[in-house]
């Protein structure tokens, strides 16, 4: 999916990307008002066709994000330069809300909860097919066809269009969010941890249900996620996100097996792994301390107060988001000043290991590898 | 880690000597409501061994934190529990099987226990005598902390009056403890932090919190629920050591509900996996992951995306999706989704419990298996191998 995409002009190239909130302090906001850096200086390109994973932990600026490109927020600088489909790239931070319309229906968005999603007053004809009237797409038969489509399409009966949400289970309302996000024939969709509420055995299936209509419409994603098991699967390449900033960005396979930002390293060896016998195995990196507060960021590198690397420079001097030397032709970009020596554990190191993994079959005594 | 490791060898010989902590057995729990009944527990049998951890896997709706909340008789209205036993062996010295109970229930729990071995289900719910055991000998940590704390008194407020309620210390006595149960689940400036309301806390040192005064009174048995379903992963693999590091110390044992398989593979001595209100199985975490035998247990092993070598193949799904509780299938609750369902079987019949003690222990409840030699064996009926 992403060879061919790579000499093309990416879909939407995000520049400088920055989204502050200023917000009140104290009780009603009489102790003054401060701001909040949500989203810093994001350089982000989007291809046509890829999955790209936003991966991060709560408050890093993922969902934020994933809203100034949907444009539900105006971003306070930076640019969304977005290609047309003649070729012509128009940009999104700037237009207002009349001239981003035709781009509404170009850009949806997949909710993470279906229950509060969905209004339980409207029925389905009318939550899904919403998009096409306001739009002026569809009205009467052809609107009921089309939404009897797109129902079809996500593997739910065109017969249930006429009940209300409450009578469906939670895998099932979050086919509808899909259904409605796609009724339009968007480019660009933005699923925001669209799976992250949903029960394993059902999580599954729309996860499969997400790649199938990936291939059959040629959808782009930009999947913003926590889980770094979902990520790793449905993405074709991931940008890992801290207090707002992009620390590192590479294709999957590279970013998991072969990190090259601390931060990103203590996030892999934080994932459980299901494989008990993996356990002895297991070298935990500790991260210190906690998040910061994204009002009150640490100058220098902003991972270095829990950064188990950091030396002197990395207090005074931020670091740039620069590619990583030596890895051949993948492009990987790092947020680090020492990318280029540190010499960080990834995931598949401590899977693929066949030593190790040996010495862990011998000491549990089970037969078989999975 | 490499202490966890040995652990996790050592242990379950040493616990299979031992007589099980916790012996739940047919445990059922039913909430009768006007639009039916549900059968939330529907005879759930699970063993907890001292100083064992062992993790309840299940989807939502499968009844696993009611099956934790009707062990300490915490079933609120309509939910009653209407069948089964839950033996925990409290000791035979211990000052509860002599004190003097107002509850004549409780009076005729204590005394029909033997050998220690008190049934916490026939106790009285609003009893002195599961009033003595709650927190004390089995404490119990939630999900989200924000709301199983008070938000009106400090953490340390709420750490003395648990120590207080269970044993006889004065109030600097218990405050001094306090700050050391803070100290012990890794919460900086402890002395400060006593003094603090819930709200001043991040997620993770809410959960430190919660943790401290559940072990303030040094339980036996601690069952957690969920405890780091609302955490970050760098917050939950914290959480996870220090769980591992206080159980360690303390010698006590874990009933650890989680929907995480990669949590129980991380934590996990034995497992049981409950689907509609019944433990389906109950095996050691090795024979869980690299033997299932219960085609639900291993359907939801394959439709878990994996971090590895293997992410990128396409995941095997369940089909269908759990049942509504009011509209539960007849016989085995799984037949509706299951694979290798025989029709007309597996329909009327409620699968047995089978047991092979050969190597460890595991009990299954699955018609696919004539036996429990051929359950060991793990070869299923002829009709269904062909």
């Amino acid at each position: 999916m992403s060879e061919q995409a790579v000499d093309t002009e990416p879909l939407l190239a995000v520049r400088n990307l920055s989204m502050r909130f200023t917000v009140g302090r104290g009780f009603l906001g009489i102790a003054g008002r401060m701001t909040v850096d949500a989203v810093t200086g994001v350089d982000l390109d989007v291809r046509e066709g890829e999955t790209l994973g936003l991966v991060g932990e709560s408050g890093c600026g993922k969902t934020t994000l994933g809203r100034c490109i949907l444009r539900a927020y105006r971003p306070t600088a930076g640019e969304l330069r977005y290609r047309r489909d003649d070729g012509t790239v128009v940009d999104l931070a700037q237009l207002n809300r009349a001239q981003l319309r035709p781009y509404r229906r170009q850009i949806r968005t997949v909710f993470q909860d279906p229950n509060s999603s969905l209004n339980p007053r409207m029925t389905l004809l009318q939550i899904v097919g919403e998009p096409l009237l306001a739009n002026d797409l569809a009205r009467g038969d052809e609107l009921r066809d089309r939404v009897a489509e797109a129902l079809r399409m996500v593997g739910l009966r065109p017969e249930y269009m006429h009940r209300y949400p409450h009578a469906f289970s939670g895998g099932e309302r979050q086919r509808i969010g899909i259904a409605r996000a796609l009724i339009t024939n968007p480019r660009l969709v933005i699923a925001d941890e669209a799976v992250s509420a949903l029960d394993v055995s059902i999580r599954s299936q729309i996860l499969n249900l997400l790649e199938d209509l990936q291939e059959q419409l040629g959808l782009t994603y930009i999947f913003v996620s926590h889980d770094l098991a979902v990520i790793q699967h449905l993405c074709d390449r991931v940008a890992v996100m801290y207090l707002g900033r992009i620390v590192e960005q590479a294709p999957t396979e590279e970013l998991f097996s072969r990190p090259r930002h601390p931060y990103t390293e203590a996030l892999l060896s934080a994932l459980p792994l299901p494989d008990p016998r993996l356990r002895s195995l297991k070298k935990r990196i500790p991260l210190r301390g906690e998040v910061p507060d994204p009002a009150n960021q640490p100058a220098g590198c902003t991972f270095h107060p829990r950064c188990p690397y950091t030396r002197e420079r990395c207090d005074t001097d931020e670091p740039a988001l620069l590619p990583v030397t030596d890895t051949g032709h993948v492009p990987h970009l790092s947020r680090c000043h020492y990318a280029d020596t540190l010499e960080l554990e990834g995931v598949a190191a401590r899977t693929l290991e066949p030593t190790s993994l040996r010495n862990a079959e011998k000491t549990s005594g089970a037969e078989e590898v999975r | 880690m490499n202490h966890m490791s040995d652990t996790a060898t050592t242990q379950p010989a040493a616990a299979r000597s031992q007589p099980p902590l916790l012996e739940v057995r047919g445990l059922r729990t039913r909430f009768e409501l006007p639009e039916g009944v549900v059968h939330a527990v529907d005879g759930v049998d699970l063993t907890v061994y001292p100083g064992q951890t062992l993790c309840v896997v299940g989807e939502s709706g499968c009844g696993k934190s009611v099956t934790a909340r009707s062990i300490l008789q915490l079933v609120d209205p309509p939910g009653r529990i209407t069948a089964g036993t839950v033996n925990f062996h409290v000791g035979p010295d211990h000052p509860l099987l002599t004190a003097r109970h107002p509850s004549r229930r409780d009076q005729a729990a204590v005394r029909s226990a033997r050998d220690g071995v008190l049934d916490l289900a026939a106790l009285d719910p609003k009893g002195t005598a599961i009033r003595a055991i709650r927190g004390k000998e089995i404490a119990m940590i939630f999900q989200e902390p924000m709301v199983s704390l008070s938000p009106v008194h400090t953490i340390g407020h709420q750490i003395v009056e648990h120590i207080r309620t269970h044993e006889d210390v004065s109030k600097k006595e218990a405050r001094d403890r306090a700050i050391e149960a803070l100290r012990q689940v890794g919460i900086p400036q402890p002395e400060r932090r006593v003094d603090s309301y819930t709200f001043h806390l991040s997620g993770g040192m809410r959960q430190r919190a919660m943790i401290a005064l559940a072990l303030a009174c040094r339980p036996k048995l601690l069952i957690a629920d969920e405890p780091t379903t609302a955490l970050d992963v760098t917050t939950q693999a914290q959480i996870l050591d220090l769980l591992q590091e206080l159980r360690e110390q303390y010698g006590m044992a874990m009933l650890f509900i989680t929907h995480d398989l990669g949590v129980v593979a991380e934590i996990a001595d034995a497992v049981a996996v409950m689907y509609l209100g019944l433990v389906v199985e109950e095996c050691g975490v090795d024979e869980l992951f690299h033997d299932p035998r219960h085609p639900y247990t291993k359907a939801l092993l394959e439709s878990v995306p994996v971090v590895g070598p293997r992410a990128k193949r396409r995941l095997a799904t369940i089909t269908g999706m759990v049942p509504h509780p009011y509209d539960r299938p007849t016989g085995c609750p799984f037949h509706t989704r299951c694979r290798d369902t025989m029709p007309g079987t597996c329909d009327t019949t409620v699968p047995p419990v089978l047991t092979t003690t050969e190597g460890r222990r595991r009990t299954v409840r699955c018609l696919l298996y004539e036996s429990a030699e051929a359950l060991h064996r793990g070869t299923v009926r002829e009709e269904v191998s062909r």
